[in-house]
């Protein structure tokens, strides 16, 4: 099998995924797909409210081990809400700026002093 | 009267600045006080909402083994508590709720996500069929997700024993009133641990809220304050931010902030939603599907 689906509702075990520590759980299987060299759909179906604090630790983090080619050409969505959507793009494009530069934050607070 | 007596009474709190400050102002009287005695009026008008702040107010005294003695409620304010079930944890009789208007008030362990969810159903999805009724699903939607982002805030960073919530409906003026509380370390000695800077409560505030701002390490973050406040704006609600000496506010005004005169041990977000929005937050985004990584 080179695929693999992970059904969110079924792995947080709730139609919310609103914790942090549950989007740690989809990430960890997305992390273990990944290392098997197989491409991965993750299905939002049922999935009523999503938090950018789940989708943060649930995809975002990825960026951290992954170049984004590799997650573009092996990660899609499948079943997700418009809000959602919207929420996992600045999600993602969040991610992919803070790890290109960790020491923007610590920047951006000195500019205010 | 002693001046101890003139500020233990609380008058027409609802959500202005000066009403943060008149909290502030009882909370930094008793503070360091111990198997004290505190007593305390409340006097037309007190928004239902602040029940939550009160509320984190009382539990720090109660923590230092002071009994809290309510010598005067108003009879309005008394139905209002009565029926947030905000005085089923302070001593009273519990009631039955006939107020459809009322979000309960409500005490949670950071951990309790799954009594907060069963909390927003009974409390915002399925009670005050009513007000519901007139508000969309995308909008509905739309606040939901917004007080979690608030909630999951909490959870993660204020490092409380408790998150307190409270809110109230307003059918006649269309707005639903939503706070989040806890009693954690405030965005200053949140922010300024992280990064080893000395800022102060509202420049602490006002760069938490701008895009991209979190304190997490190694993960990135910083979008769900910044998302409220796009959804804020849109909707003409308005979002109120009290941390430590801080104070935010957002609304059709712009951005504003001020210093109180003392501190509140903690955080108060406390957000105001107009139930008359029509936009039609189901609309399709121009995001397609295979272009979010």
């Amino acid at each position: 099998m080179d695929n693999a689906t992970i059904n969110i509702v079924n792995t947080i075990g709730d139609v919310y995924g609103v914790e942090a520590e549950d989007g740690q759980k989809v990430f960890e299987l997305i992390i273990r797909s990944f290392t098997k060299k197989k491409k991965v759909t993750l299905s939002f179906r049922n999935i009523e409210i999503l938090t950018t604090a789940f989708l943060n630790t649930a995809v975002g983090q990825l960026y951290k081990d992954f170049p984004e080619e590799y997650i573009k050409d092996n990660l899609r969505v499948a079943d997700i809400s418009e809000s959602g959507k919207v929420a996992l793009k600045r999600v993602v494009d969040t991610a992919k700026l803070y790890y290109k530069d960790p020491e923007a934050l610590k920047r951006s607070i000195e500019e205010i002093i | 009267m002693t001046l101890q007596n003139q500020m233990n009474k609380l008058v027409k709190i609802d959500n202005t600045f000066e009403s943060f400050q008149s909290l502030i102002d009882f909370y930094e009287n008793h503070k360091d006080m111990q198997f004290g005695e505190i007593h305390l009026e409340l006097r037309p008008l007190f928004a239902a909402n602040m029940s939550a702040a009160l509320g984190a107010v009382l539990d720090k005294f109660i923590s230092n083994l002071n009994a809290i003695h309510f010598d005067y409620v108003s009879p309005e304010i008394e139905v209002i508590l009565s029926n947030n079930d905000f005085f089923t944890y302070f001593g009273k009789s519990r009631l039955i709720d006939t107020n459809t208007n009322t979000i309960k008030f409500q005490k949670l362990k950071p951990t309790d996500g799954k009594y907060f969810k069963k909390y927003v159903i009974e409390e915002l999805l399925e009670g005050h069929i009513a007000d519901l009724t007139r508000m969309s699903n995308g909008l509905k939607e739309r606040i939901i997700e917004a007080i979690y982002e608030i909630f999951v805030n909490a959870q993660i960073h204020s490092e409380t024993k408790f998150i307190y919530t409270c809110g109230q409906f307003f059918p006649n003026k269309n707005k639903v009133e939503f706070t989040i509380v806890d009693t954690g370390i405030g965005f200053r000695e949140k922010i300024n641990n992280r990064f080893g800077s000395k800022l102060k409560a509202t420049q602490a505030i006002k760069w938490a809220v701008e895009d991209k701002k979190t304190t997490k390490e190694g993960i990135s973050g910083g979008i769900g304050l910044s998302l409220l406040k796009e959804f804020v704006e849109v909707n003409n609600g308005k979002m109120q931010i009290v941390s430590n000496d801080g104070f935010y506010q957002f609304d059709d005004d712009g951005e504003s902030l001020k210093m109180f005169d003392g501190e509140f041990p903690g955080t108060i977000v406390n957000l105001q939603f107009r139930t008359d929005d029509f936009n039609n937050y189901t609309l399709k985004s121009e995001i397609s599907i295979n272009d979010i990584f």
